[in-house]
């Protein structure tokens, strides 16, 4: 199929799709962006996704609405329940990559610097790659190569490589890993998974940077991933090409409880917090990951868990999905920070004095919204490695 | 001057001038002229495009009955049609603007009180009866509107719905609600009712705007009575006809059984479709499936029970009291997928119709919905009909799914052909319609059941509340 027609292709294809949609609206009930109107949500998006290319008017609010969905998928939870299944999310990234690629009204205004800085450094903020391992320096983890081979690799991810937050998530995974005596090391030139490039509709570059990590994985032997990023995790098991499937991945979730069950992690000191667990998105509902964060947190020693408002399939998103992380919405689309001060306040509608998750992206979004709402001396934002690393 | 061309005749204003006046009334932040806002506003659930002669020139959000005022005493002065918005939900199309002009949302109006001593709930339209049945439901009250969770409790109230529920238990809004504050389209912001539960015997001006479909004044408050929870109980019926279900459920009345919150038909061909859908091992044939009440758990055990023992004795291959949470889902979601009944076999979609037969024709009714492709001319012929509803309230619902490929022209040639299939069996069986708003299409079922000494006194009653006939315009003329 040459250019043209596949370029028709795609366009077709969205407006046939959305043109199933029955307008039932249930998908804006679910949407975490719906403020006060109708358009800022999933139903908003949908139809301005199928006029806009129906009726050829790429304007820049079109692109503005199109960028602005988290991509947590709430919206096919309700549609596949009751309505008519319409893959929306994977309708709102093809749109992504039509504005970006043939359009060129892609992607938002603060996004076009962190392409450019992934395509470059390998990471978004364009920070130099020899610090991306900084955050490990005296805590004696090994590189992983060919030479220097290891029983897991812990894929760090660039948030947790990169932001102060985001390292604290490196640290105590590690810490923890080691007290349970793994073999496991990290890469010196890790780079980005590419979820974020895929999100933002640049999947050319999302394939580049998924293509440098598969061939550092095959050449340094690597069989067995272990991540603390969900939308590492998402990517890896979702996106990368077939011929990685031969590795063996695992949210860190997952693989704590794999070793407190083989006897390799113990805990020893009890936490006596009364905790909630936030899903993160690409975790729970994209991944199918909701019991093992909540079996983890039950078996420390101490912990009273109770669950907030809105949880597994339909947990409530922390805002900053779907490269939103790296743009600022438009004044009359809803705030990243308003999202996830919607969510601070189902976690102190609980009564816990801490807030769980298992994100770097969430843990980062929902500790500013604790601060934005000045309820630091309530509730304070974890991930569950803190919380592990406290137990031991 | 870039005049606004309406179809009554040109406003006497340019866009700009517009934007900036309303931009003086409600803010900067709450006035929108972009494409896609105006697009969201009139895309109603009518199965074509809408069309940039139907697209508002510029929607609003006021926050509070004073700015509605305003907007209203404006757009009277200068001649500009205004069509109000609660969520968009309605199955048919009063929000869509027949005349474009001002589309006035009230979702900023989402303020909700629940006052428990007074024994009563006040809130904004705009907000969601989701939102309200999460929020009452938490201090153990139960919202007697039991609509789309995403639709708004004006909308609700403007139409006097109540969804599914059976109106002989709870009644509808035109009983529950206490008091209202209501903008008329000259400015005057009244209010009406009390806050007392013992409602007026006489003359309630509350109850002209409950139920007018939002023609004769903008609703910014709603006093409704708090109704304590009731527990609830499912049980459901298979049988071997869709008529038996009709038939039963008309003796379920006669005999004086407890009524249930909620009782729901699906045909047998729906139930088929549903059933393959989910891998369900649910016998063949049409589902009678209840939501009994009480005020205890054993009472509506009981209740429960009364009816699982009439389906039986009336002939039921099979029927019990759910006790299993994951029946209990399986058996509602055969129910709640409606829409994807025709998806499921090919088809692109479909579109439902209301007939609300009186209580002893019920079952003929249903015979004849399941027979309503048959024999026809029309592009109903080309459908496949799934039948449902809300049987225990006297509602039949059949779904008439429709192929891929259909031209938008089709479509609306299709839309008419159902409208007159249901006219003729609503005249037939004597129903007018309990689900959804609905004058802009079934004006000539009222003037055919009414007369047209009904529909002039209704249009007096609009110009006497709205000389300049500026609130949803051209939904009273019969204009879709």
């Amino acid at each position: 199929m040459n250019e043209e027609a596949l370029t028709e292709n795609i366009e077709n294809q969205l407006i046939e799709t959305l043109n199933a949609c029955k307008k039932c609206h249930l998908c804006n009930l679910f949407c975490p962006l719906v403020d006060t109107r109708v358009t800022q949500g999933s139903f908003g998006i949908n139809r301005a996704i199928y006029y806009g290319f129906k009726w050829s008017e790429f304007s820049e609010s079109l692109r503005d609405l199109v960028y602005s969905c988290t991509t947590c998928g709430k919206c096919e939870v309700m549609c596949t329940k009751v309505s008519m299944a319409l893959p929306i999310r994977e309708l709102v990234e093809k749109a992504r990559e039509y504005l970006l690629i043939e359009k060129m009204k892609g992607p938002m205004p603060g996004q076009t610097a962190v392409l450019k800085n992934l395509y470059v450094r390998g990471n978004p903020w364009g920070n130099p790659s020899h610090e991306r391992t900084k955050w490990a320096t005296g805590l004696n983890i090994p590189f992983v190569s060919k030479d220097n081979k290891t029983d897991v690799l812990y894929f760090v991810g660039c948030t947790s490589s990169y932001d102060p937050l985001g390292q604290k998530i490196a640290k105590y995974l590690s810490k923890i890993l080691k007290n349970a005596n793994i073999n496991f090391g990290i890469l010196e030139n890790e780079c980005c998974d590419g979820h974020e490039a895929r999100r933002m509709g640049e999947n050319a570059l999302g394939e580049y940077l998924a293509e440098t990590n598969t061939n550092m994985f095959r050449e340094a032997g690597i069989s067995y991933i272990i991540t603390g990023d969900p939308h590492s995790y998402y990517t890896f098991i979702k996106e990368y090409p077939t011929d990685s499937n031969g590795l063996k991945v695992q949210h860190y979730t997952q693989f704590l409880n794999d070793i407190l069950d083989q006897g390799k992690l113990e805990f020893s000191t009890k936490v006596n917090k009364k905790v909630t667990y936030h899903d993160p998105c690409y975790l729970g509902r994209h991944s199918g990951v909701f019991e093992e964060p909540r079996r983890l947190i039950e078996r420390i020693p101490g912990i009273t868990f109770k669950e907030i408002e809105n949880n597994k399939k339909l947990s409530d998103c922390c805002g900053m999905g779907g490269g939103r992380m790296w743009m600022e919405p438009p004044e009359k689309l809803t705030s990243s920070q308003k999202i996830a001060e919607r969510r601070v306040q189902q976690a102190l509608d609980t009564g816990a004095e801490i807030l769980l998750t298992a994100c770097p992206f969430c843990n980062i979004t929902l500790s500013d919204a604790v601060k934005s709402l000045g309820k630091t001396d309530s509730i304070e934002v974890m991930d569950i490695t803190a919380l592990v690393s406290m137990a031991i | 001057m870039n005049c606004l061309q309406g179809r009554y005749g040109k406003m006497n204003i340019g866009l700009d001038q517009l934007v900036c006046d309303l931009e003086n009334i409600v803010g900067k932040n709450y006035v929108y002229g972009d494409l896609f806002e105006r697009i969201n506003y009139a895309d109603t659930l009518l199965p074509y495009d809408v069309e940039e002669e139907f697209l508002p020139d510029v929607v609003i959000q006021p926050g509070n009955a004073q700015e509605v005022a305003k907007i209203l005493m404006y757009a009277t002065e200068h001649n500009i049609p205004v069509t109000t918005y609660g969520s968009g939900t309605d199955l048919i199309f009063p929000t869509k603007p027949k005349h474009q002009g001002i589309t006035m949302s009230t979702e900023r109006m989402n303020f909700l009180n629940i006052d428990e001593e007074h024994q009563y709930l006040e809130c904004g339209p705009g907000i969601k009866t989701g939102k309200v049945i999460r929020e009452i439901g938490k201090l153990g009250y139960f919202l007697p509107i039991q609509t789309q969770a995403g639709s708004s409790m004006g909308g609700a109230v403007s139409i006097n719905t109540i969804g599914h529920l059976a109106d002989n238990i709870f009644g509808r809004p035109v009983h529950n609600v206490l008091g209202l504050e209501v903008v008329l389209p000259t400015g005057e912001v009244i209010e009406t009712g009390s806050k007392c539960l013992r409602r007026s015997a006489g003359w309630d001006l509350g109850r002209v705007f409950i139920g007018s479909e939002g023609m004769l004044g903008v609703i910014t408050k709603i006093r409704m009575i708090l109704v304590p929870m009731p527990e609830t109980v499912d049980a459901v019926g298979f049988f071997k006809t869709n008529e038996e279900v009709g038939h039963v459920m008309t003796l379920m009345y006669q005999k004086k059984l407890p009524l249930p919150m909620d009782g729901e038909f699906v045909g047998k061909k729906a139930c088929k479709v549903g059933c393959e859908n989910y891998g369900l091992n649910f016998p063949e044939g049409a589902m009678a499936v209840i939501k009994a009440m009480g005020r205890t758990k054993e009472e509506a055990t009981r209740n429960a029970q009364e009816v699982v023992d009439l389906f039986k004795s009336e002939g039921a291959t099979e029927a019990f009291v759910i006790k299993d949470q994951e029946v209990a889902e399986n058996v509602w979601a055969v129910r709640e997928n409606v829409m994807r009944w025709g998806k499921e076999k090919g088809k692109k979609g479909g579109r439902a119709i209301e007939v609300n037969p009186i209580l002893p024709r019920m079952a003929e009714a249903i015979t004849s919905l399941e027979h309503i492709t048959e024999a026809r001319t029309d592009l109903i012929a080309e459908t496949e009909a799934y039948l449902y509803g809300h049987v225990g309230s006297g509602s039949l619902h059949c779904y008439l799914t429709y192929p891929h490929g259909w031209s938008d022209e089709k479509m609306k040639r299709f839309i008419d052909d159902i409208w007159n299939v249901e006219k003729e069996l609503q005249l037939k069986y004597g129903g007018i319609g309990g689900d959804w708003g609905w004058f802009p299409y079934r004006l000539p079922l009222y003037r055919e059941t009414y007369g047209d000494t009904s529909y002039e006194i209704i249009k007096k009653i609009k110009n006497l509340f709205d000389p300049n006939n500026i609130l949803n315009r051209g939904n009273l003329e019969g204009e879709v």
